[in-house]
């Protein structure tokens, strides 16, 4: 197993400051403490080339695992080996086998193009000059980054920035990549960008990937497993249909009909959630699918007939929501 | 150590371009540079007044801060504000996941900008203690290599006394506090103020085995040719073991720290 994690925990104890004047002059003769548990007795394993989708609200957990795993985090209890490694330890060979990506971070040189920072990357992770050449070339064609490489990084886009951010992450050849939330405030073609960038990456080398993100596209287009943590407690670990499964009550019926009809019309087989001309979309039940397609083909002028799985966003809601 | 010369010429070579990449801050730099020479010219002030002290002439004082000039430079205390600004931003995360120990990525970085402003600023302070009369540090090559190898004792002590003081910031957020608490004191026993020979007895006493004097006046002295053989060997003595100090609370202090490491802004 690439990623091995058995009850991790992580508690912080945190300074506990009130507003107001009084609260502050209380603050200076006693301080108040609490204990937040944001990581509670977590276990599971990935594979070796995996791509792996961890789930969950902010505050669930989610980073402070991410966290856990890169070593930059020593768990309060449980074990974590990434290759055989305890990340806290921070070897620099473990250090040289994996990349955090962190959407909101940057680990460029503000002030300097992207280059710059990438010669730097070269020396500290000791990259030979041909496997440098090698990496930099292929991160360049499949980022598009030419015409990025001489601007400072101050200058470019979001967008630019989070490829230069990935190549400068990826130079390496991390056998292990963290991903917390890549895409955050990218426009769609970013987003597609770089998810179409990561896939293509775990191809080529067979990289073990965790990720974060808030957008489901991103999970969706690159993960078939994930986890799913809400308020430090892992709730899911499996296939996303599978998640679909389990917590999708719903599906969703769309119909073309051969004229448009009023909604009254469909509301006795189902909710109406959708009408657009002559297609209406209903949700029903999961179990009762089959016979209400039945009776719509029956009692309707049905041209065309579809049924889906609801909303992958819908079911995450249901997790969270203990539905 | 072949492969840590070239981590810290990489490090050392992004951070003087990183230096290099605003003009206005050059020149700042440069003119920030010749603080030391204020002080220079209260002293002449004062002695243009009452007469020089015993032992020093006008050109005793030119020499001594033209050289505290430099070893101002090399105080190596930006450390802390680095580090105490990377804490609060969460950029040390960044620093933590690199394969480097960011004791030496804070030195290099702040190698490459001494490099910089250094190389504004010798060439300068040189032609100054040239041209102004009565400037005369009478070096012997056996007395300029020991005065580099005490500036070079001089900077590895101030970078380790920073960065030890820098890690208070896995402890609290006031690291600097702290550090400014520290160098406070330290800027009258270094002979920053003032000469320490100018200075009263008890605190030349007590500067002669804290830390302070080896990061600034005992390279001064050694260059001006004030010190016998036996003060060389003491300053020498003392710098050094100061440094095998600030080594052994350095790493306690980061084996027990990072473990605190709390991530924080991202």
């Amino acid at each position: 197993m690439a990623i091995v994690v058995d009850g991790l925990t992580k508690h912080f104890r945190v300074h506990r400051r009130r507003s107001g004047l009084g609260a502050s002059l209380r603050g200076l003769i006693r301080r108040e403490h609490v204990e937040v548990r944001a990581v509670e007795d977590v276990t599971f394993a990935i594979a070796e080339g995996e791509m792996v989708g961890f789930l969950g609200p902010n505050g669930a957990g989610k980073t402070t695992t991410l966290k856990c795993l890169t070593g930059l985090l020593q768990p309060t209890a449980g074990l974590v080996r990434v290759f055989g490694h305890t990340p806290h330890d921070r070897d620099p060979d473990f250090l040289r086998q994996m990349s955090l990506v962190m959407g909101q971070r940057n680990s460029l040189f503000w002030d300097l193009p992207a280059m710059d920072a990438f010669e730097v990357n070269r020396v500290i992770y000791r990259i030979p000059a041909g496997a440098f050449s090698t990496a930099l070339d292929e991160l360049i064609a499949l980022l598009d980054l030419e015409p990025l490489l001489t601007k400072q990084v101050r200058v470019l886009s979001l967008g630019e920035r989070m490829r230069c951010e990935l190549a400068g992450a990826l130079l390496h050849t991390p056998r292990v990549l963290f991903l917390d939330e890549p895409t955050l405030g990218l426009d769609v073609t970013a987003q597609a960008a770089v998810r179409a960038f990561l896939r293509d990456y775990n191809d080529r080398h067979g990289a073990t990937v965790l990720l974060t993100s808030h957008y489901m596209g991103d999970v969706t287009a690159l993960a078939s497993r994930v986890l799913v943590i809400d308020r430090g407690v892992l709730r899911f670990d499996g296939e996303l249909a599978a998640l679909t499964r389990a917590h999708a009550t719903h599906r969703i019926i769309r119909v073309r009909l051969r004229e448009p009809l009023p909604a009254t019309a469909a509301a006795p087989y189902g909710e109406v959630v959708a009408i657009d001309g002559p297609v209406v979309s209903l949700r029903v039940p999961r179990d009762e699918t089959a016979a209400v397609a039945a009776q719509l083909l029956a009692a309707l002028p049905v041209e065309d007939v579809a049924i889906e799985e609801t909303d992958i966003e819908d079911v995450i809601r249901a997790v969270f929501s203990g539905a | 150590m072949r492969e840590l010369i070239k981590t810290y010429l990489g490090l050392v070579r992004s951070s003087a371009l990183v230096a290099l990449a605003y003009r206005g801050r050059v020149v700042i730099w440069f003119l920030t540079g010749f603080f030391p020479l204020l002080l220079m010219a209260v002293w002449l002030t004062v002695v243009a007044g009452n007469g020089p002290p015993r032992g020093w002439t006008v050109g005793n004082f030119v020499a001594y801060y033209v050289a505290a000039a430099v070893l101002w430079h090399l105080s190596g205390q930006h450390v802390v504000w680095d580090w105490d600004e990377d804490m609060r931003s969460g950029d040390m995360s960044v620093r933590l996941l690199r394969p480097v120990h960011p004791f030496h990525q804070y030195a290099a970085n702040d190698l490459g900008y001494r490099a910089v402003s250094l190389a504004m600023l010798l060439p300068v302070l040189t032609l100054a203690a040239f041209l102004v009369p009565g400037v005369d540090y009478g070096l012997t090559l056996p007395r300029a290599t020991a005065v580099a190898a005490a500036v070079l004792l001089a900077y590895v002590l101030s970078l380790l006394m920073a960065s030890t003081f820098a890690l208070v910031g896995f402890w609290s957020t006031q690291s600097t506090n702290l550090w400014m608490l520290w160098w406070g004191v330290g800027s009258f026993a270094s002979g920053w103020i003032a000469p320490l020979e100018l200075m009263p007895e008890w605190l030349r006493t007590a500067a002669l085995v804290l830390p302070f004097r080896a990061t600034m006046g005992f390279p001064i002295e050694l260059l001006m040719g004030r010190l016998n053989g036996s003060q060389v060997a003491w300053g020498f003595a003392t710098g050094l073991a100061w440094i095998g100090v600030f080594t052994g609370t350095y790493r306690a202090g980061w084996r027990n720290g990072v473990g605190r490491y709390q991530a924080v802004a991202g």
